[in-house]
């Protein structure tokens, strides 16, 4: 029993457990709890959850990307231009907006390493120049600043498919939580991971690969959010240079949730997942009460701070106890 | 005489670097467009008018606007100083947030500077001295909506505000519910969390979890073609498709195909490349002819359903980014 107290989900979990009975309770009748209303607050938290997961990791190592935001809505105007003002086949077109993801990453992750500046404002300025280069390139080329898409039959299937009202994002939220799973708990660079952001100088001393550590995670936060890019344009028939913008701040608030260290070198996969999934119970649940909706951030902001709060509190509460 | 001839030089000389096209023959500065983000679609078509006015009447103009949208309501006051401090010409200004900016424009007009509104700024331009609005009241617009709406027989209308704070796009949902309260009908005004106004599966969640909490609406306006999508969603999900009616403000090629195909009820054009190029239209012959429209020039609302959806889509196809949708 102690051993799963001590871990870094279970205030993630306890959090989450109380906000989804929370809004069990207060909705009475709506279908919140209903197979459809599960389907649309896991959807919901799907889209953040497959950025939020290497996001995490990344914190953990020790640094931020802010660009997520920018490369969500440039990875969706990609294949927005590319099959439809230039007719182009989806595969090939979806190829390019994951290199794209990829290449940002890159970017950022050498720039991290070889400045040493902090990853907070190296990312930032790249998600303002990335969305900047995307609808100037999408002006120039296109004159528009979002466009349709026209995908595929094949690529619908793997990435807009829905059973009843659930997505199939849902699948690649799991799939790439599985993946970080594997990644941070039974692998060496998962150790290398928790190293690096614990304490970079001795990580070093002792022969971890730091830089390459980061920038490896950098890429595949790039990559994830290319990810997302493509399975909302495919969903919604549309690229738009602007999708993506509020993930930039959602995805490391719930890899806090998730009782990641903002300091890095703590936290795990199972903890995100959970805050991700916290996260969509609120932001979905609240417009199932039917109050006003003008109170809805501040009532978001007490619920995440209380969320933060009990997560904190079950943490100290298990590495106190003997 | 010598002195002015150097101001008009150096004053020519700053508007050809900034322009790469040559400049136009006034020597009193340049035509300056403060205007909406072009982000946005529907400015893209502002933008358009703008441009292929100037070409058709052989002048120049700068278009200066914000490329972040995060902080507009001090940006614009911001801006339009900038642009009234370079002496141009005239000023062709969207009076998007009339607390800062109508100040600005009444020092504008007292020196002397020539002012057309466009877009935003209906009420404001007869007492701020500009000669002239050309556009469309967003309150205008979302009470038309909700007139069409109280006409069908909409029992309980929802507005979907997702960028509140907003002054011009809540006069929408302002216009709405007053129509709607006028026709004796019931009316929720709903908005979101701002981070979430660009994510169309949030909008689909709210907008899902509100006709869950009120099983009894059946009229939605939404105020922007983005949302409009997210709102068809989130009706088929809660089983309600056909029963609830749902408009939006302004165009995008999924809402007109939306409209094609019986989904979408209407939506609400403002012809915003009508905006732009008549704007140029009357700078030219203002500046040149000193003629001028005499009261404010209506380009919306257009009503666009299944009975002209047809064209529009036609013209769309033909000439991208006129009709400020993509």
């Amino acid at each position: 029993m102690n051993k799963y107290l001590k871990r870094p989900e279970t205030g993630a979990f306890a959090a989450f457990l109380l906000t989804y009975i929370f809004f069990a309770m207060a909705t009475p009748g709506t279908g919140f709890v209903s197979v459809n209303g599960t389907a649309g607050w896991l959807n919901l938290a799907a889209e953040l959850g497959i950025v939020a997961v290497p996001v995490g990791l990344l914190m953990i190592s020790g640094e931020f990307d802010l660009s997520i935001g920018s490369t969500v809505g440039a990875a969706s105007m990609i294949l927005a231009l590319g099959t439809n003002q230039f007719g182009g086949p989806t595969w090939p077109m979806i190829a390019m907006a994951l290199m794209a993801g990829g290449l940002i990453g890159l970017c950022n992750g050498l720039a991290v390493v070889k400045t040493k500046l902090p990853s907070f404002i190296v990312t930032l300025a790249t998600n303002f120049i990335v969305i900047g280069a995307t609808m100037g390139v999408s002006r120039l080329i296109a004159n528009v600043t979002s466009s349709s898409i026209f995908a595929s039959e094949s690529a619908k299937m793997v990435f807009a498919f829905r059973w009843g009202q659930a997505n199939i994002s849902i699948l690649w939220w799991l799939l790439v939580a599985f993946i970080g799973y594997r990644v941070l708990s039974r692998t060496a660079f998962g150790n290398w991971i928790y190293a690096t952001g614990g304490n970079e100088d001795s990580a070093r001393a002792a022969g971890v690969p730091v830089e390459r550590v980061k920038v490896t995670l950098f890429v595949a936060t790039g990559v994830a959010a290319a990810l997302v890019g493509i399975l909302q344009g495919i969903q919604w028939n549309s690229g738009n240079s602007t999708y993506g913008m509020g993930y930039v701040f959602q995805a490391p608030i719930v890899v806090v949730i998730g009782g990641v260290l903002l300091t890095g070198g703590y936290g795990s996969v199972a903890g995100i997942v959970f805050g991700t999934a916290l996260f969509g119970v609120i932001s979905s649940g609240i417009f199932y009460t039917g109050w006003n909706t003008d109170w809805i951030q501040l009532f978001l902001g007490l619920l995440l701070a209380l969320a933060v709060l009990a997560n904190n509190y079950v943490r100290r509460l298990a590495l106190t106890s003997k | 005489m010598f002195s002015k001839l150097i101001k008009s030089f150096a004053i020519g000389a700053s508007v050809a670097m900034s322009l790469t096209a040559p400049v136009f023959a006034a020597d009193e500065g340049p035509i300056l467009v403060v205007s909406g983000p072009l982000s946005w679609p529907f400015f893209a078509a502002v933008k358009q008018g703008f441009d292929d006015g100037a070409e058709t009447f052989g002048i120049d103009y700068q278009y200066i606007a914000v490329t972040d949208t995060s902080n507009m309501t001090s940006d614009y006051p911001r801006l339009l100083q900038q642009a009234i401090s370079r002496k141009p010409s005239m000023l062709l200004v969207g009076e998007f947030f009339p607390d800062g900016m109508d100040p600005l424009i009444r020092e504008a007009t007292a020196a002397g500077i020539p002012v057309l509104i466009h877009n935003s700024g209906q009420t404001l331009w007869e007492d701020n001295g500009s000669i002239g609005f050309i556009g469309e009241d967003p309150f205008q617009m979302g009470y038309k909506a909700g007139e069409l709406q109280a006409e069908a027989g909409v029992t309980k209308g929802l507005c979907f505000n997702q960028v509140p704070g907003n002054p011009t796009v809540e006069e929408r949902c302002n216009g709405y519910v007053a129509a709607m309260e006028e026709a004796g009908v019931e009316t929720i005004y709903q908005t979101i969390g701002t981070g979430d106004a660009t994510n169309p599966q949030a909008m689909t969640q709210a907008i899902k979890g509100t006709l869950q909490a009120n099983p009894g609406i059946d009229g939605i306006y939404t105020l922007n073609a983005v949302p409009a999508m997210s709102a068809l969603r989130a009706v088929e999900e809660v089983g309600r498709k056909g029963e609830v009616m749902i408009g939006t403000a302004d165009l995008s090629n999924e809402a007109l195909l939306a409209i094609q195909n019986g989904d979408l009820a209407f939506a609400m054009d403002q012809q915003p490349y009508l905006q732009g190029f008549m704007s140029m239209q009357v700078a030219f012959q203002y500046l040149n002819y000193g003629l001028q429209p005499i009261g404010h020039v209506k380009t919306g609302p257009l009503v666009i359903d299944s009975s002209n959806v047809e064209t529009t889509i036609e013209v769309n196809k033909k000439h991208a980014g006129v009709r400020g949708a993509s």
